[in-house]
């Protein structure tokens, strides 16, 4: 058995739950909620208290070296734990996927960066793919309806995870969304850059969302459960959106996103 | 040679400085590569190549209409009956090909000239391809290009034997073949979807196309 | 974003029929498109052999090119180079010249009209009819093409209707599509026999035959080569595959991606003059084998974007152009490929805001046939764009601004706990509708209001309990 494996099987890592900076400062219940699915799945969990951001808008923007710099402050952060686990599938990629590439001309960064990329995780997928974990005894009289969000998709390929873990909670049922792989729109800054282009975007997916009658909107990502959050409240439509992992914590009762405190 | 000819390939060098002669002899991977096309094929033509054919020119999306007669010699016959069930003048340009020629075509008026505004042309493919319901037409003095082109409707005769499995097996086929002006592989009627991406049919080419199978893959 | 992508991102978005026609089209194709794929589940290797063998050809290009050359002039064909569009465009009209030629039927060709060759014929005097139909819609109209397969995509049918009441000589009542269609016909049916000059582009160029492979559903492309005396093809240099065997494989791909189907209706590979004996085709075939930015584009690592094979499919799944369509991109490819390829051929800082106006959500490189990294392709522009310093002072400021503070925690948790404390004093029920410098997600959506401090001090907090 290699070292990888022999982490994933172990029975209780010491996991870092890489908040991502709109969890931290726009919806701390998700940060709550990771940290308890981990400790219910086995993790012992830790949040490093230097954590900020993942780097995800300097890179985006072109921002190659100062991306860099962000980019090696994490890996030095997060290189003490067994695994990385973020609720966010655009965050987790920037880590997984994007840290090595931006190392591709330094080994010893990219051996460090590809080190940290094979032990970091989105959150839902973590608890399914790796610690084989399921919801017990979590109800939630509700419809709800998903959106994929690309990154989680496309690059980390979380798609059957999160469908599986919320088929585990009792009383809650799924409607289909039409264009549920369909970008929302927010793309990070391409919403406040393109603002009116990302609003066309939004808007259409608003409607097929409220299309699907469903009480709750779920996603995997908060920028993108931000952005349609925003339109659909701005639309006037009762449509709640959580973070799944809320739910799967049984915080699905708790204030949906814009919610009263 | 054109100067520019030679700044072009000049600046392929310079840029792609790496090539892939590492790789062996540029043939051996382009076989290499032609060699993985089998795995990529639709699961589709197994069993008898002429039921495949068939088969695969009932997707509506073709739209072409088919029917199977025993010999050519039953070809002038599968035309008058398609020419009486659409209500067709009984009169067609006919691909001139010596075998087409040499039918007994009474009780219709054949033409060997094709008009730019021509009501039904007959034709004889040099063979089909059952993996996409195309048929294959050479240029030639036996079979101009224009035939397939310019009618409203064309009917076509196809004999069994000359069907290919695959694109792929044509292709090889071609290889052995004098090189002709035009190879023209036609599947269908000729449509559009340029307006909303609606389909209609009969754009510039053909709005029909039916083709008579002539004989069986399992007779020869 | 600059002013003049603003223009006519605002005017596409304004326009009251274009998304609806833009819904219509590139909703049948994504539908057609899906299930021509559930009926091919060996679409993943497939398209990995299109990459490879595309790679292949590039790898080897001038091996290629030469072989090319030299079976289309043992065909008969005479072989004229390009290195700059012009430069195209003046051997096109030279040869119409010498042909004497009124009139010149052309077969849309994305080529031709990124090199301005339908603009170079008007110039020098020449007939130019159009002959594919949308192409046709769009001569009339006096619009440039605003998608690469479907180039008048933007009109609604009762848009065409009225073009072709108004142009055509015998257009009926035109109450259906077929009617248009029909009418279309019609129009069209004497100008082909009558060219004297066909000019068409190439979806393949078979090395080791000598041949021009070109597709279409229609069959306006072998009634716009075969009737003139001459027929002329303009062609990529990146166009190439080694033989016909590998075009067979590269039209698997293709046609699937693009409108759904299986093979086009017309796929014909058009080699050499009219020979002996034939009874039709042009005394004459000219191929002109263009550069025009793609050796630049070896050269500036965007090899990958040579693999394009101009199948659409990433423009029909781009939630970006499906809402602002063709014209907003203010080029001859718009979508994904477009926003790669753009930057190449006309200057990033001209172009800059296309690889920016894009949200990296990655459909475009899940479709692509050829498997080419299009959002990577697009951030390598964002990239050129930081280093050359297009992005505006105020977003750099931002981002610096931005850097510093998330590089120090102690400043970031500082600044955080201001920022929300303030958001609320602007929130209403639990959401904002107005906040200071965001008012580009302000204008469109709420922004939920945050409450009790960041997630890192409130579990600090719960953690000393």
């Amino acid at each position: 058995m290699n070292e990888r494996a022999k982490l994933e099987t172990k029975a209780s890592p010491h996991v870092a739950l890489f908040a991502t900076c709109l969890v931290n400062a726009m919806r701390p219940s998700i940060g709550f909620a990771a940290v308890q699915l981990l400790e219910q799945a086995g993790c012992r969990v830790d949040v490093p208290m230097g954590q900020t951001c993942c780097g995800q808008p300097a890179l985006n923007s072109g921002d190659q070296e100062g991306t860099r710099q962000i980019a090696r402050r994490n890996i030095k952060m997060l290189e003490p734990f067994d695994h990385v686990v973020v609720p966010s599938g655009s965050c987790a990629a920037t880590i997984k996927v994007h840290y090595p590439e931006l190392f591709a001309h330094d080994p010893a960064w990219l051996k460090r960066a590809q080190n940290l990329a094979a032990r970091t995780h989105e959150l839902l997928s973590y608890l399914t793919d790796i610690r084989g974990w399921a919801p017990e005894g979590v109800h939630l009289e509700k419809t709800a309806t998903y959106h994929d969000s690309c990154s989680g998709l496309r690059e980390l390929g979380v798609k059957k995870q999160p469908r599986k873990l919320l088929a585990g909670v009792e009383n809650l049922t799924m409607r289909p969304l039409a264009g549920e792989e369909t970008c929302c729109g927010f793309g990070g800054t391409f919403c406040v850059k393109y603002p009116a282009i990302s609003n066309a975007i939004v808007d259409e997916k608003a409607a097929a969302v409220e299309a699907t009658g469903a009480d709750l909107l779920l996603g995997g990502d908060l920028g993108c459960l931000l952005n349609m959050a925003g339109k659909l409240h701005r639309r006037g439509a009762k449509v709640q959106v959580y973070h799944a992992a809320e739910v799967l914590a049984g915080m699905g009762d708790e204030p949906a996103i814009g919610g009263d405190a | 040679m054109s100067s520019a000819r030679a700044k072009i390939l000049q600046a392929i060098r310079a840029a792609s400085p790496a090539t892939s002669s590492g790789k062996g002899p540029i043939g051996a991977q382009a076989a290499a590569l032609s060699a993985r096309a089998a795995a990529t094929r639709p699961e589709r033509v197994s069993g008898p190549v002429d039921a495949a054919f068939l088969t695969r020119l009932q997707d509506p999306g073709i739209g072409a209409t088919t029917e199977r007669v025993a010999t050519l010699q039953d070809f002038p016959d599968a035309v008058r009956r398609y020419l009486a069930a659409q209500g067709l003048a009984a009169a067609v340009a006919v691909q001139p090909h010596p075998e087409l020629l040499a039918l007994d075509w009474s009780g219709v008026e054949t033409h060997h000239h094709i008009a730019t505004d021509e009501g039904a042309a007959v034709g004889l493919a040099l063979g089909g391809i059952a993996e996409t319901g195309s048929l294959v037409f050479h240029s030639s003095a036996a079979s101009p290009t224009l035939f397939a082109f310019l009618p409203l409707h064309h009917v076509v005769a196809v004999r069994a034997e000359t069907l290919w499995p695959w694109l792929e097996d044509y292709a090889t086929a071609l290889a052995t073949l004098p090189q002709p002006r035009n190879v023209n592989l036609v599947t269908g009627a000729s449509g559009t979807t340029d307006i909303e991406g609606t389909l209609v049919r009969g754009a510039h080419g053909p709005g029909w196309l039916h083709i008579v199978l002539i004989g069986s893959t399992n007779a020869t | 974003m600059t002013a003049a992508f603003s223009a006519r991102v605002d005017a596409a978005l304004a326009s009251p029929t274009l998304k609806l026609a833009i819904d219509r089209t590139t909703g049948t194709a994504r539908s057609k498109r899906a299930a021509a794929m559930a009926a091919w589940p060996e679409f993943n290797i497939a398209r990995d052999l299109g990459r490879d063998i595309k790679d292949h050809v590039i790898e080897n290009l001038e091996h290629y090119l030469v072989t090319f050359e030299k079976n289309a002039i043992a065909s008969g064909a005479k072989v004229h180079w390009a290195e700059t569009g012009a430069q195209a465009c003046a051997i096109v009209v030279d040869i119409c010249r010498k042909a004497n030629a009124k009139s010149v039927t052309r077969a849309k060709s994305m080529l031709g009209e990124e090199i301005g060759l339908p603009h170079a014929l008007e110039e020098a005097g020449i007939e130019r009819v159009e002959t594919d139909l949308a192409e046709h819609i769009i001569q009339l109209a006096g619009d440039p093409p605003s998608h690469i397969v479907w180039p008048a995509l933007h009109k609604t049918r009762e848009q065409v209707a009225e073009l072709f009441r108004t142009h055509h000589r015998d257009p009926g009542a035109l109450a259906s599509v077929e009617a248009m269609v029909g009418s279309a016909r019609r129009q069209l049916r004497e100008k082909f026999m009558a060219a004297d000059v066909g000019i068409s582009g190439a979806n393949f160029l078979v090395a080791d035959t000598g041949a021009v492979c070109t597709v279409t559903n229609e069959g306006n492309a072998e009634l716009t080569t075969t009737p003139p005396r001459v027929h002329i093809v303009t062609a990529g240099i990146e166009k190439l595959v080694p033989s016909t065997a590998h075009a067979m494989a590269m039209l698997r791909l293709l046609v699937r991606s693009a409108t759904g189907a299986e093979l086009t209706q017309y796929t014909t590979f058009h080699c050499g003059p009219k020979q002996a004996g034939d009874l039709d085709g042009p005394e004459e075939f000219h191929i002109v084998l263009v550069d025009a930015g793609r050796t630049r584009m070896l050269a500036e690592g965007l090899a990958d974007m040579l693999r394009c094979i101009r199948c659409g499919a990433c423009l029909n799944h781009c939630v970006v152009y499906r809402q602002i369509g063709g014209h907003a991109y203010g080029a001859t490819y718009p979508g994904p490929m477009g926003a790669v390829l753009t930057p190449s051929l006309s200057g990033l800082e001209a172009a800059q805001d296309l690889p920016r106006a894009c949200t990296l959500n990655g459909q475009c490189q899940e479709v692509c046939p050829v498997a080419i990294p299009l959002p990577t392709l697009l951030r390598g522009w964002r990239e050129k764009a930081w280093q050359q310093g297009f992005e505006p002072a105020t977003v750099r400021w931002a981002v610096a601004l931005w850097r510093f503070l998330i590089l120090r925690p102690a400043l970031y948790a500082a600044a955080s706990a201001i920022g929300l404390r303030l958001m609320p004093l602007f929130s209403r029920n639990g959401w904002i509708s107005r906040l200071p410098l965001a008012g580009g997600w302000t204008a469109h959506r709420d922004m939920p209001s945050p409450t009790g401090g960041t997630f890192l001090a409130q579990y600090k907090r719960r953690m000393k309990k």
